[in-house]
């Protein structure tokens, strides 16, 4: 079918040997998250496996838009697996990445890589067109280099003699032919020493940062995966796919020459603008806007002093209190540099920072901090952080057990500490799930936290992100909001097959969110994220396009956009509703793979200070407004100020499982709802392992 | 930008089908070029801004769709081409065929593959029937990377043939019934998100980069808070 390589990269990078997995065997998925679930699945046999055990097998896949004129949608990579951040137990778990890694696989004939086994001694892979070779790290010396040092090291060896800006053949003369340099994923020093928090990096800001997959590269022995494609990805109807792309940016897009927001955000129509969160903005100096492949409208940005250059989002929130502009980009350059998860690293940070000013960080059971807060704000400081990290040492090369804590991840370090309950109880230690930080205040923005804990990671799904930004901005600034709470209700609902109408789906008030419609919300959002974001790989900063202000009756184009691209690229009639069918599926088979791993219902729920306490601080704006229904009328409310009830979050639960065709008591999931999924085979296994369900 | 040529002392396929080109040169009939004034200028152009240009590639995969009906960064007659690394604005260039005024690939070509085709106001223009695959096209192009794409053509069996910007002329899969050239539509220039490559009729100057690598971003690309500088 177009759209598709047609095979997919298997690595056994134990016996070094390089294989091909037909993409015909797993095509019903359709690409990405659905395709590497499954893979995952049929190849690794005992689900409890700890994520640094060999047997783990990590899958990157593209989709079948990768690589194409969609817009944000064809440079994401989908890498799955066990990882190892999260706490107690490393679930299985997803992270993705943008650029042009994707693109280039397709280019080079596959539409994913499965990697598995463990390498002897350090290799990096390198992928051009249908050669594939494992390679030793040590003829290039890439082990110990850190991610942008690696990339250039592989740059120039790819490039054997030529020159870039030239074209170039790495088969050769009478091969085909690029001007590209290969997208290169790699590992820092933090994924080789096997830190948690360590990431995957792609150029200069691309990262696969949740999950600890850089760990887990760093656990086989892999350096770095490099690929370079000279071949083409057939589309069934080229002028469709065209024409498509022509329509969404006429009707739906920013336009420059009527600009209506002059910033960067999470909507499909944003302009090209970064979105970054250095204290002090933007620097003034002279800089473009750099966009993944394909993509419509950039969200990062290069600058002339090539400081910070593709920093966006929480890699730009890191290091908030440094004493200039400059520290903080160097700041947001030195975590991609060394590969470390930019979340983890900004929560873990004011955690310590916390423990510092209390005098907390001197108690007997706490190993010595080799850093000097004395410091703290300088470039200094934040280099021995990054450092002790991505080390495990005091971050100057020394012996360090407290470096060796964090490197861990902070949960770890404050069990390690007998000061987990106690600092996730008081709520300095954020980290209100699964051993993960806080992304969004989960007492207001329910959704977030709920789809977090009954999955496994933070979800970082924007998708009704933006309704809190326009509702708070406007009731922190005394404006009007651009579009009233019924009516982003209606709009938002109306796209939410197959619980379209249920308006009290984005009913955050008190009354209605431990409810039934607010169960529907969150597996619409579930479902919706699994498939259209995670398999067709749509990016979650453009995706969807919900409420678009650029249009006089607002509405979107999600619903009717995202069928219309799958059509022209591969002729497959698909609609919208079939993807959350499918996302539905889905999302059954993680569970059922969580299942496996030992969840059940009586694990899943938020630390105690989520229930106990309002927060502690303002994740992002001082009081995160939505829109709720309050004696009857819609308007947006401010709902950070209060607690989640824990009994209520528990009837929560009954609904969602209850929704999910999965048995109340356990949450394990049934065979019934597994077989009419089509699905009786994850039935057996679950069976085999007693984490069957019962059937009402 | 004058491009330095490879010397290569190895006799390659497409060496040898240079040379045999040639002799069918010699022995047929030669359009009765003797002179650059001879050739009539393209009434299109494409003029770009490499400090507006977001890195997207569209313009690469919108060139290879509407010409092979694919996605390919490899078949782009346009090519984008950056380091993440790099400071701004040396981080990234764009370059496109230039539709010379006076035109090496025309003037070398020695099967007469690559003409200004009157049809479409000029613009010069590959035959692939004629095509022999030869390379001239691709090495005598004076700027870097050459702007003929020398690549395998499964229509032709995957034999080599060139292919260069026509400015959308001969497009198979052009989406706009009208089709393109100079008088109707280009692929780059539509679906190019920001605005940072123009169509224009008028002849930029050929010397240097001055006259195709231009300032397209205007007032509004300032209140996106990106200096001109």
């Amino acid at each position: 079918m177009n759209g598709y390589a047609g095979k997919i990269l298997s690595l056994d990078l134990t016996e070094r040997k390089v294989g091909i997995i037909p993409t015909s065997k797993y095509q019903h998925w359709m690409g990405g998250h659905g395709m590497g679930s499954a893979i995952f699945f049929d190849l690794v046999k005992d689900k409890t496996i700890d994520g640094f055990d060999p047997a783990n097998v990590v899958t990157m896949m593209t989709s079948p838009l990768s690589g194409t004129l969609v817009p944000a949608a064809s440079g994401r990579t989908e890498v799955q697996g066990i990882g190892v951040q999260s706490y107690p137990i490393g679930w299985f778990t997803r992270s993705n990445l943008g650029g042009r890694f994707s693109g280039m696989l397709k280019f080079a004939g596959w539409d994913g890589i499965v990697i598995q086994g463990k390498a002897d001694k350090p290799v990096w892979v390198d992928i051009r067109d249908g050669e594939v070779r494992i390679r030793d790290c040590a003829p290039l010396s890439l082990w110990g280099k850190e991610t942008w040092d690696c990339q250039k090291a592989i740059w120039d060896y790819v490039l054997s003699g030529g020159k870039y800006g030239d074209w170039n053949s790495p088969f050769g003369k009478e091969g085909g032919k690029t001007t590209q340099r290969p997208a290169v994923v790699a590992i820092g020093p933090a994924g080789e020493n096997l830190s948690r928090l360590a990431c995957l990096i792609h150029d200069a800001s691309n990262a696969a940062g949740q999950g600890g997959f850089g760990a887990v590269f760093g656990s086989k022995n892999l350096k770095a995966i490099s690929v370079t494609g000279t071949g083409q990805v057939g589309i069934s109807n080229p002028k469709m796919l065209l024409a498509t792309r022509l329509w969404q940016k006429e009707n739906y897009a920013f336009d420059l020459a009527h600009l209506i927001e002059t910033w960067g955000s999470f909507q499909f129509q944003s302009p090209p603008a970064p979105i970054i969160f250095w204290e002090k903005g933007r620097p003034r100096i002279g800089q473009r806007p750099q966009a993944c492949l394909g993509c419509h409208s950039g969200c990062r940005a290069r600058y002339k002093d090539a400081t910070g250059n593709e920093a966006s989002c929480f890699s730009s929130v890191f290091y908030w209190d440094a004493k200039s502009l400059d520290i903080q980009r160097s700041a947001s350059d030195l975590i991609n540099r060394y590969g470390l998860n930019a979340v983890e690293m900004c929560f873990g940070l004011l955690y310590i920072r916390l423990l510092q000013q209390s005098a907390r960080l001197k108690t007997a059971q706490i190993p010595d901090c080799p850093l000097d807060f004395s410091k703290y704000g300088s470039g200094e400081f934040v280099e021995q952080f990054v450092k002790m990290i991505a080390y495990g040492d005091d971050g100057k090369g020394n012996e360090s057990q407290f470096g060796r804590d964090v490197s861990g991840g902070f949960v770890r370090a404050a069990e390690k500490w007998g000061r987990r309950e106690e600092d996730l109880a008081s709520g300095i230690l954020a980290f209100p799930y699964w051993g993960i930080p806080i992304h969004k205040e989960p007492r207001a923005q329910v959704y977030w936290g709920y789809g977090t804990l009954l999955g496994d990671r933070d979800i970082n799904e924007h998708a009704f992100d933006w309704i809190k930004w326009e509702a708070s901005g406007a009731k922190s600034s005394g404006r009007e909001p651009r579009i009233s709470a019924e009516e982003v209700v209606k709009i938002v609902t109306d796209k939410m097959v197959p619980f379209q109408g249920d308006l009290d789906m984005l009913d955050f008030s008190e009354n209605n969110i431990y409810s039934e419609h607010m169960a529907r919300m969150v597996s619409w959002h579930r479902y919706y994220a699994r498939f259209w974001k995670q398999s067709m790989l749509f990016c979650d900063s453009r995706w969807p396009d919900f409420v678009n202000i650029h249009r006089p009756d607002k509405i979107g184009s999600t619903g009717i956009a995202e069928p219309k691209y799958i059509k022209a690229v591969t002729g497959k009639d698909f609609s919208f509703l079939d993807g959350i069918n499918l996302g539905c599926k889905i999302w059954n088979l993680d569970h059922a793979i969580w299942t496996l791993q030992g969840r059940h219902r009586d694990m899943v729920h938020f630390v105690d200070n989520v229930y106990e306490k309002i927060p502690l601080f303002n994740v992002e704006v001082r009081n995160v407004h939505m829109p709720g229904k309050e004696n009857g009328k819609w308007d947006y409310y401010g709902y950070s100020r209060r607690k989640l009830d824990r009994d209520k979050f528990d009837e929560f639960k009954t609904h969602f499982y209850r929704l999910q065709g999965w048995d109340t008591s356990s949450g394990y999931p049934k065979r019934s709802t597994l077989e009419s999924l089509e699905l009786g085979y994850l039935a057996d296994e679950l069976e085999r392992n007693s984490k069957i369900g019962k059937e009402d | 930008m004058n491009r330095q040529k490879e010397k290569n002392t190895e006799i390659s396929r497409r060496d040898f089908i240079k040379v045999t080109g040639t002799i069918v040169l010699v022995a047929g009939t030669r359009w009765n070029l003797s002179a650059a004034d001879e050739i009539p200028p393209s009434d299109g152009y494409l003029l770009v801004d490499i400090k507006k240009c977001q890195g997207c590639a569209s313009c690469m995969l919108a060139c290879s769709l509407i010409h092979e009906g694919v996605e390919s960064l490899s078949l782009s007659r346009i090519q984008v081409m950056q380091n993440s690394f790099e400071s701004f604005p040396n981080d990234l260039t764009i370059e496109q065929c230039r539709q010379c005024v006076d035109p090496p690939c025309v003037k070398e070509c020695p099967v007469d593959a690559l003409e200004p085709n009157p049809k479409y106001g000029n613009v010069r223009m590959v035959d692939r029937e004629k095509c022999i695959g030869c390379g001239t096209c691709y090495d005598v192009c004076p700027y870097t990377p050459s702007r003929a794409v020398l690549a395998a053509d499964k229509e032709y069996k995957d034999e080599l043939k060139s292919r260069k910007c026509d400015l959308c002329a001969n497009a198979p899969f052009h989406w706009d019934e009208a089709g393109g050239g100079p008088d109707g539509k280009q692929a780059c220039v539509e679906v190019c998100p920001v605005g940072a490559i123009k169509f224009t009729k008028e002849i930029p100057e050929q010397k240097g980069d001055a006259g195709y690598k231009v300032d397209l971003r205007g007032s509004n690309w300032r209140k996106l808070g990106y200096p001109d500088k």
